[in-house]
């Protein structure tokens, strides 16, 4: 055997040889651990992030709050109290009036009702009254479904609504009238049947489910789960889930309208913008009806490893005569989401029909 | 010296190409031999098999679990557009569902009164498995930590803890679903579901002592294999297996689209409530 | 900073600013006021369902027989999350509700004071009672 033939048949045993050794690599990829690799930058935010370098939002948040929705009066243009004000008792419905002698604490709110013993009791004050309801109702503290109860984000905020005014602009001539008409409506013809109920009695959505997103009375929950091209929002109440692409593409048409409507997100620097058009004309949002030409712009970003910061601009010119906009904090809760079957479990309405049969027909008898 | 030498370590080196090759080659495989190599998904960041996406079931199964010819459906003045299609059946083994002898009896008596009963009508969740074979797409979420499944219909969600277990406080629709991995299959094992689902609109049920452990495996990039052993002592005299596969909807812009039947489902509901007058 | 935020959060005006939690449930139409109740029975079931939960019982009349009752609670995800199970209303449990009849006539109501025999409040403490 010559020295050619021999490299040539060495060379012959390595390339044939070869395909072994490619495979092993992959085989030790497969256990890689599941540590992110972390940048400077990132571990002194603590913020985790995604494949792609986005901010990862995945968790279970409540975004109950405190804060009310429209800004006290008493507090005029101010956004956001200072350490010293809170010191001063000012905070919540109380605004930014000074509360009385005891710094915010057992002092008198409006109509009466204080803090201290009487505290748990405002979860079942008449809302028209300011006195404690006539309970016909199950007690809310009772199950755990009072504001005592909820995990909240804190806000400086005096309003959930942003701007000078802290309150919802005026609604348009046509709005004022399509609230009137619906009113007139149902005056007259609220138990008619499923359809005449709202629509939260009909298990179709929660109105605070938006978007935009608002806290809700209790299991004001949700959960965020992100993959690749994808951030999916889901409500605890009621299971419903906006799922946001953000790999650019054009909405659905505009003949079709959904309840939560069609959200697309895109990513400006580490916040996540979602635009939600091709709502329907059938919902309300906060009393008003709105139309299905509405837009909605929310804005998540992640401000530490256990706070989101909520933000949110509607526009929707047939209903109020300019945009508003709105800001709250979610923050993340050690629970799952549990399931609420809202439809499932609805027997309220077959007995809230049925009872209103039974009043009607005792009326008629009566005649 | 050269000649003993040559001849010395040219024969090792086809011993060693000889070696090599036999290495080699039966790592290739020979058609009608070894199985081809398993198909090896993509990664996610956390180094597991990609599940992401959008899928759909393509079969009879939420008719029928078991093989079944072409009949009449429930709703006559419906025709063909709502008849029976046919299907080969998703059931292991000899194709049956192993009732307990009272269970069967009541299955026969679902089928019968079906349209009343099936919680499908009324757009109640369809739990699991059911949830996976309707005809309707679900999305895939998929974190290291939480598995998360959107299912078109009735918008059901069901979250996967793929951390440590935790126990369920209640039952519920969708049930309790705890995951883990074995290589690139996904292993959920779903307990605690109510017993008010269906397995499919036959008539084919369960209690509430149901256990179904899922195993999903990729097959190819557009294809998912989903397999579930049902366990159920109160209903079914021994486990039993159904397999569908899912494929990947790969339409540009593919969406899960909003589908909240409730009120499409009012009038089987409430509609004996309603006020007469206002008809 | 931190611990007047904790103020904030803690001495939070009681009135909620989201709508209040009965908007939704049309109690008005579904529990007549004029039918006060106040049942002592026994627990046959406990459904831990939404939107509302429903405590099932017996409960037995001055002449012997039995009467099944259906009570209607609040949503069981926030008793969930303070640890509460299907287990934390056995079977055989005897109850105290007060609370209001369904207007149809039904064996329905809802409870808005539930003890057990001793006066302890189920589950948590009600609106306005104190440690």
């Amino acid at each position: 055997m010559n020295h050619r033939v021999l490299a040539s048949t060495l060379a012959a045993a390595v390339l044939l040889a070869a395909p072994l050794f490619a495979q092993a690599p992959a085989a030790s990829t497969k256990t890689a651990p599941a540590a992110a690799v972390k940048t400077p930058a990132a571990a002194a935010t603590a913020i985790p992030r995604t494949a792609d370098g986005h901010p990862d939002f995945s968790g279970v948040f409540s975004n109950a709050s405190a804060v009310p929705v429209a800004r006290p009066a008493n507090c005029g243009t101010k956004e956001v109290y200072t350490p010293e004000d809170l010191a001063a008792g000012m905070g919540g419905a109380r605004g930014c009036g000074a509360a009385a002698a005891g710094g915010g604490r057992g002092g008198a709110g409006r109509g009466g009702a204080g803090r201290g013993a009487a505290g748990r009791g405002a979860a079942n004050i008449d809302p028209e009254t300011g006195q404690p309801a006539l309970q016909v109702h199950y007690d809310v503290s009772q199950f755990g479904l009072d504001a005592t109860h909820a995990t909240r984000a804190a806000s400086l905020r005096t309003s959930i609504i942003t701007g000078p005014e802290g309150k919802l602009p005026p609604l348009t001539p046509e709005a004022q009238k399509r609230q009137a008409d619906l009113r007139a409506y149902n005056a007259q013809h609220q138990w008619d049947g499923p359809e005449s109920r709202p629509l939260g009695e009909r298990c179709i959505m929660w109105p605070a489910e938006g978007p935009p997103m608002m806290p809700e009375g209790y299991n004001s929950d949700l959960q965020i789960s992100q993959g690749p091209g994808y951030v999916a929002v889901t409500q605890e109440m009621i299971h419903d889930t906006r799922i946001i692409p953000t790999d650019g593409r054009p909405h659905l048409p505009a003949n079709v309208q959904q309840w939560f409507g069609d959200p697309r997100g895109h990513w400006e620097g580490d916040t996540l913008v979602v635009e939600t058009t091709n709502f329907t004309n059938r919902t309300t949002l906060q009393q008003a009806p709105t139309t299905d030409k509405m837009k909605v712009t929310e804005r998540f970003t992640r401000v530490d490893a256990n706070t989101v910061k909520y933000q949110f601009t509607v526009d929707d010119p047939g209903t109020w005569t300019k945009p508003w906009s709105g800001e709250l904090n979610m923050t993340k809760i050690d629970s799952p989401l549990y399931e609420y079957a809202c439809h499932e479990g609805n027997y309220g309405m077959a007995n809230n029909l049925s009872g209103q049969r039974a009043v009607e027909k005792k009326a008629a008898e009566q005649k | 010296m050269r000649g003993w030498f040559e001849r010395w370590f040219g024969g090792l080196i086809v011993v060693a190409s000889a070696v090599a090759a036999c290495l080699v080659f039966s790592v290739i495989p020979v058609s009608g031999q070894a199985p081809a190599p398993a198909y090896k998904a993509p990664r996610t960041k956390d180094g597991k098999a990609d599940l992401n996406g959008i899928w759909e079931a393509i079969d009879t199964a939420n008719w029928d679990l078991r093989a079944h010819a072409a009949a009449q459906g429930p709703v006559l003045s419906l025709g063909a557009e709502f008849s029976i299609p046919p299907g080969p059946g998703v059931i292991e083994g000899d194709g049956e569902i192993p009732y307990l002898p009272a269970a069967a009896e009541q299955q026969k008596k679902n089928f019968a009164n079906r349209l009343a009963l099936d919680p499908e009508v009324k757009c109640y969740m369809g739990g699991v498995p059911r949830s996976t074979y309707m005809p309707y797409p679900f999305q895939i979420i998929q974190s290291p930590k939480t598995i998360t499944m959107h299912y078109e219909f009735a918008g059901a969600f069901r979250s996967i803890n793929m951390e440590k277990p935790t126990e369920a406080p209640a039952d519920s629709w969708m049930g309790w679903s705890t995951g883990h991995w074995e290589g690139d299959t996904l292993v959920v094992v779903v307990t605690d579901q109510n017993d008010q689902t269906w397995f499919d609109r036959a008539g084919d049920f369960h209690s509430n002592a149901l256990k179904v452990t899922e195993r999903y495996t990729p097959r190819s990039t557009d294809v998912l294999m989903y397999e579930a052993t049902i366990e159920d002592p109160k209903t079914f005299s021994r486990p039993w297996k159904i397999s569908v596969p899912l494929y990947r909807h790969v339409e540009k812009n593919a969406q899960i689209m909003e589908y909240k039947c409730n009120e499409f489902a009012e009038e089987v509901l409430y509609g004996k409530y309603r006020k007469q007058s206002s008809k | 900073m931190r611990k007047t935020l904790a103020v904030l959060v803690a001495s939070v005006g009681l009135l909620l600013s989201a709508a209040p939690m009965w908007a939704h449930h049309a109690f008005a139409s579904e529990f007549d006021e004029k039918k006060p109740l106040k049942l002592h029975g026994v627990v046959t079931k406990w459904e831990l369902v939404n939107p509302h939960s429903w405590i099932h019982l017996d409960v037995k009349n001055p002449d012997g027989t039995v009467t099944a009752w259906t009570i209607e609670g609040g949503s069981p995800n926030a008793l969930f999350r303070l640890g509460f199970t299907k287990n934390s209303l056995p079977e055989g449990t005897e109850l105290i509700i007060e609370g209001y009849q369904a207007k149809d006539g039904a064996n329905r109501g809802v409870g808005a004071k539930l003890t057990y025999m001793d006066g302890k409040s189920l589950f948590l403490k009600p609106a306005g009672e104190d440690k």
